[in-house]
């Protein structure tokens, strides 16, 4: 399961930034202590005191030995929308799922991936082609059914089998391009066989929350899409069981007498949807929630709070520049050049777009791959650090002259750009602003235009009519980018919308991916990276820094960057001090 | 009075189908070739997106659709002829038959997201509407008595900036205020969020301290609108000669005021307050944001950024149905309350 952040949600969070860019306002401030003066001096204090919440908010930070009970509340400001692990597309709804429903593999903080349902990481056959899952001993539904193989093949057929094809998954596409077979020989052994092999198979497809054949195995295909089972799933496998869902407000879990992998220490799990990113650190302050993702604007001003701690790391989110390089397209004609295109990249001062615009959460890319990833080459060649010098420099000796207005021009053709983005995004808003005077100081236009989040992803993938997009994508664990930067990309639908062919770069995505020793495939990737680092068709602005609040009653809160989602390895082991 | 409701009602029927068309081109044009729940995933096809998109009948013609989606699929196969919609897809009954269809996010039935936040939502509507009407009286008719005073000043003041202030951030200034700086200070403070505690909620005094602050903002956005009403109203009808009469013959101030001249200022106000009531079901959109209440407003606005057409489609309709009856009943209790208007 990967890490989406972007998605049509945004546009949510986008009110929220603009919420909170009011209630930032110093002024404003100001207003809410002169406020709360008013209604001291009036004497509202009673009114309160009679209808005033509970104490709430623990916050004492105490080691000692693990216990059992207790409950842990998560905020989130997005509802779920399924739990359904094959429908499911969005990480809150794999979080969700990863609490009741086990998949077979998991992965650790660090990206390594670690057993689950099945007993070990199977390693590929001599040929690379086929991985035998061996599952865990005695392992029971919540029901007490017995989970054995046959749930397994049941749940990979629903985006395998022909009858299958009408359940609205997102990931039948890839799994059918590269899976030849698939087979449950004994109760305790699942096998599949890829057509050639597939590197990234373990990584994209082996962390699916495995599905109850029992309850959903008599549906008819379209059925599934619409199972009772996706919003209140009967049974489960993780180390929690469902207990409601009141849409738009919280899921509730208990836990899981019969996992299979022992004891679970709280009583209690609740994901608490929130009003929005900002309310996560309001409700974290007054102990509402106990763990919730702090949104970048806050996370300096929360530091100093005594009843919680701040968990951050680096996660493969990415804000990026596709330029358009179709030679049919205008604009192609100025950003073909590729010294324009690294000229266009010494330019941006992106330290500051991080401090600014990030408020310090997040790292300059220092090449395509995030360096969250094995593959992380952090010594591309050229290294763009800023420099409008160089920038200048670069510009002049590829023939683009100065004109009176300050743009510079060649043949006629002025170097003027539009750079279009999803509108509402403060964060975007602020480096599009800063591209812009960046971009002018070394004589480059450019205009910057918003439009709506579903228009940009026809914009992308479908009419690609643009001079440049100001975009956020994430990566998952796998280092394979072929759907992003292989020419297969520039297909209708494909996410290459800004029509990258590089032979050179084909041949390294399709090797490495084929290629199982991960050592080879370390030293295909940093070529690749050599080469991307180059080209720079799309340049990978900064990777983004998750936050979390973490209260201090709450102990063995493990997240990281790949196992903040989906199958949580260290869920079961998490304990709260004062059992409540 | 039944040949004008049964006239009203029939004017309503194209109001209705203008709305649901309007708003259905609408999102199908700004969706584009977006389909409503898939994300820019990397490990997306283009493959899936073409197939879920079929499934989901979206690549058909925006009108057909339409028709679908309002069921004429379903009452032109039963007379023969379901072919002329484009073959191939599973024709569905529609709205016109009942069926509001099933969200494009999550496949639930849109009636039943609906009817599921409808207790919240009117909880949230009614207790306002309550509390704003039965304060907005005596605060206008205050108002009128002491036209010009200080105490008229004030209260107009707090009215302007009931309107004056944006509702969103007053329920964020209060929330700051009464759950976190309360908190901070070790005052029993307001939860800040939701319609009741994820565990161990539900109780009377649980769902109250939920209510307060949401209510209190809605309130007072119709508190000022209404006070303001009573008001103008009250001044106005203080000069009318009925009441220069009942003073004239001897009635007491209290008597002329409270019985007379109420009665015939907030008539008015039955209007008012009846084009609020769509609103009771519909939702306080802003506020049910702001506050996390679970209810049709927050329902609808989620939805609508995520494009799901069918549970949009299925509130606007819920909502535009509200509106006209809304009118309809404003204008029968005006009859009621003023015995002058009559209906034929």
């Amino acid at each position: 399961m990967s890490n989406q952040d972007v998605t049509a949600d945004e546009g949510y969070r986008r009110f929220e930034e603009f919420l909170d860019e009011w209630s930032r306002r110093d002024f404003l401030r100001g207003m809410g202590a002169a406020t709360a003066f008013t209604v001291f001096a009036a004497g509202g204090m009673e009114l309160l005191a009679a209808c005033g919440g509970g104490g709430g908010g623990g916050g004492q930070s105490s080691s000692g030995t693990p216990k059992k009970g207790g409950h842990v509340t998560e905020g989130w400001a997005f509802d779920i929308k399924t739990f359904n692990s094959m429908l499911s597309q969005d990480v809150y709804s794999n979080l969700c799922i990863g609490l009741c429903l086990d998949s077979l593999l998991t992965t650790k903080a660090n990206g390594d991936l670690t057993s689950a349902l099945a007993s070990e990481v199977p390693k590929p056959s001599s040929d690379g082609l086929t991985y035998t899952f061996k599952l865990n001993k005695n392992m029971k539904w919540s029901d007490g059914t017995p989970l054995t193989s046959d749930d397994v093949l049941f749940t990979y057929n629903l985006i395998f089998a022909p009858e299958y094809q009408v359940v609205a998954s997102p990931r039948r596409g890839d799994f059918t391009q590269h899976v030849a077979t698939i087979k449950a020989p004994d109760p305790e052994t699942f096998v599949v066989t890829t057509k050639e092999p597939f590197a990234p198979f373990l990584a994209q497809h082996a962390q699916y929350g495995i599905l109850p054949k029992h309850v959903l195995g008599s549906l008819q295909p379209a059925a599934i899409n619409t199972a009772d089972f996706n919003s209140a799933p009967s049974v489960g496998s993780g180390p929690f069981k469902f207990v409601r869902w009141d849409k738009g407000a919280q899921v509730v879990f208990d836990r899981n007498p019969n996992y299979y992998r022992g004891s679970v220490l709280l009583d209690r799990f609740v994901y608490k949807v929130v009003p929005s990113t900002i309310a996560v650190g309001n409700q974290l302050k007054t102990g509402e929630i106990d763990v919730g993702q702090i949104d970048p604007s806050q996370v300096s001003s929360l530091q100093t709070e005594t009843g919680f701690g701040i968990t951050s790391f680096v996660v493969p989110n990415f804000q990026f520049v596709m330029m358009q390089l179709n030679p049919d397209k205008p604009a192609a004609q100025i950003l073909g050049d590729k010294a324009v295109r690294q000229a266009l990249v010494y330019a941006l001062n992106r330290e500051g777009m991080v401090k600014t615009a990030n408020f310090g959460q997040g790292e300059v890319a220092k090449s395509v791959e995030p360096p969250t990833s094995w593959a992380a080459n952090p010594n591309t060649k050229p290294a763009y650090s800023y420099d409008p010098s160089k920038a200048n420099q670069m510009l002049d000796q590829a023939g683009w002259q100065k004109g009176s207005d300050g743009i510079r021009a060649k043949g006629g053709r002025k170097m003027q750009f539009t750079v279009q983005f999803a509108v509402g995004s403060p964060v975007l808003q602020s480096v599009a602003a800063i591209m812009q005077e960046n971009w002018k100081a070394v004589g480059v236009g450019l205009t910057t235009k918003t439009i709506q989040f579903a228009q940009l992803v026809t914009l992308i993938t479908d009419t690609r009519d643009f001079d440049m997009i100001l975009v956020g994508f994430n990566f998952t664990q796998d280092p394979d980018q072929a759907q992003l930067f292989s020419s297969a990309g520039t297909r209708p639908g494909g996410f290459n919308g800004f029509d990258f062919k590089n032979d050179q770069v084909d041949k390294l995505l399709s090797q490495a991916a084929t290629t199982v020793d991960q050592n080879k495939r370390k030293q295909l990737y940093s070529q690749y990276q050599d080469i991307m680092a180059d080209q720079v068709p799309a340049p990978i602005l900064y990777f983004l820094k998750n936050n979390y609040g973490v209260s201090k009653r709450v102990q063995g809160y493990g997240l990281g960057t790949f196992d903040q989602y989906g199958t949580r390895p260290w869920m079961k082991d998490v304990w709260v001090t004062d059992g409540k | 009075m039944v040949g004008y409701v049964a006239r009203r009602l029939i004017m309503a029927i194209p109001v209705l189908f203008g709305v649901t068309l309007i708003t259905f081109l609408l999102m199908h044009f700004t969706a584009g070739s977006y389909v409503p729940g898939l994300q820019l995933d990397p490990n997306l096809k283009p493959s899936d997106i073409a197939r879920i998109r079929s499934n989901l009948g979206l690549d058909r013609p925006v009108l057909v659709q339409y028709l679908d989606w309002l069921g004429i699929g379903a009452i032109l196969q039963q007379v023969g002829l379901g072919g002329l919609l484009g073959g191939g897809h599973n024709i569905d009954t529609g709205i016109l038959e009942g069926n509001f269809g099933r969200s494009l996010i999550d496949g639930t039935p849109v009636l039943t997201a609906v009817l599921e936040r409808l207790p919240n939502t009117i909880e949230l509507t009614a207790t306002a509407i309550v509390l704003g009407a039965a304060v907005s009286i005596p605060v206008g008719v205050v108002s009128a008595l002491r036209r010009g005073g200080r105490l008229d000043q004030g209260l107009t003041a707090i009215s302007v900036a009931g309107f004056a202030v944006p509702q969103f951030w007053l329920g964020l200034m209060l929330i700051l205020l009464f759950s976190v700086t309360f908190h901070a200070w070790h005052l029993p403070w307001l939860p800040s969020s939701g319609a009741t505690s994820p565990i161990g909620g539900g109780g009377l005094l649980d769902r109250l301290e939920h209510l307060v602050m949401p209510a209190v903002v809605l309130a007072f956005f119709y508190l000022s609108n209404w006070s303001r009403f009573v008001r103008s109203s009250m001044v106005e009808t203080l000069s009318q000669d009925f009441v220069r009469t009942a003073r004239s013959k001897g009635m007491t101030e209290r008597r002329t005021v409270y019985v007379h001249a109420l009665r015939n200022a907030i008539a008015p106000l039955v209007t008012l307050v009846g084009l609020e009531l769509p609103g009771l079901v519909s939702g306080a959109l802003i506020i049910e944001v702001v506050f996390g209440w679970p209810g049709i407003g927050l329902l609808a606005f989620q939805r609508a950024l995520q494009f799901d057409f069918t549970t949009v489609m299925g509130i606007t309709t819920f909502a535009a149905v509200l509106v006209v009856a809304g009118n309809l009943l404003a204008d029968m209790l005006y009859a009621v309350v003023d015995p002058r208007v009559r209906y034929a």
